[in-house]
């Protein structure tokens, strides 16, 4: 059900809905800094005659969204949280041609 | 005679398709553009009709909550972008002021695409309604440099599915 091999109970409201929340571990952060693969960025370019969606953007970026959220669910993982609640996420470009996929949450431990 | 029709052809060929080629693609890009948006109505339209719970998108975080059995985060997100020839055409527009259709367009596009795949991601996962959506929006610029005509917008949806 989550991406990745780490699975967690992940919310982005104040609670786990159907459990309760015994213990707060504190923020767990996870980022990644992507930028894009060449021919991807060319083949972008070429849609960009026509506009639209550039499906290669989304891809790279649904997947860099994962990565980042998986580094969250392991820094979480190590504290012996079981959940993260509140996740927010915040996309910056910090560099020409490069992201910044960024997200937080607050760890919890529920039952 | 025909040694210079050729020879002619071959310097105005190239140039017209030049001086073509914003009028081209922006036509290309209102057609294109177009076509999507009518497939995304007949989409929601489909949406709409096998819609049981009318409350089912919902930016409150406590409405329905306590009576959930589980939970599922939800992340989508698209990247959308103006043709080459709609950006062309905006310059000068922007010279005016006053609404850039094209870009509202796309951006209407994109927003609407996105809450749609949304709704079928919590689908997908067995949600039978949505909560706490939130929406952000950022721009990814191209590799080269950071004010190129080929920026794009990126949307991102998420929010969390319940499961009844």
């Amino acid at each position: 059900m989550q991406p990745g091999s780490v699975s967690l109970f992940m919310s982005n409201v104040e609670t786990i809905p159907g459990k309760t929340i015994t213990r707060s571990f504190g923020l767990v952060t996870g980022s990644t800094v992507r930028s894009k693969h060449f021919g991807k960025d060319l083949f972008a370019g070429l849609k960009n005659i026509v506009g639209g969606e550039l499906r290669q953007y989304t891809e790279l970026l649904n997947e860099s969204r994962n990565e980042a959220l998986q580094r969250m669910m392991t820094q979480a993982q190590s504290m012996g949280a079981n959940g993260i609640v509140n996740i927010r996420f915040a996309t910056s470009s910090v560099a020409a041609g490069a992201s910044e996929l960024f997200c937080y949450g607050t760890a919890v431990f529920v039952e | 005679m025909s040694e210079t029709l050729i020879a002619m052809a071959w310097i105005i060929g190239p140039l017209a398709v030049t001086l073509l080629f914003p009028f081209t693609s922006w036509a290309l890009g209102r057609w294109y553009q177009n076509r999507i948006m009518n497939v995304l109505l007949e989409k929601e339209k489909l949406e709409g009709a096998s819609l049981q719970n009318e409350n089912h998108l919902s930016t409150a975080s406590t409405t329905a909550l306590m009576s959930a059995q589980a939970s599922a985060l939800l992340h989508v997100s698209i990247c959308v972008g103006p043709s080459i020839g709609q950006i062309f055409f905006m310059w000068f527009k922007s010279l005016f002021g006053g609404r850039l259709q094209s870009y509202d367009f796309v951006l209407e596009y994109g927003r609407r695409e996105v809450l749609l795949r949304l709704r079928e991601q919590a689908k997908s996962l067995g949600c039978t309604s949505i909560h706490n959506v939130r929406l952000e929006t950022s721009v990814i610029s191209s590799a080269r440099n950071q004010d190129s005509k080929r920026a794009s917008v990126e949307f991102l949806a998420f929010a969390t599915g319940l499961i009844q």
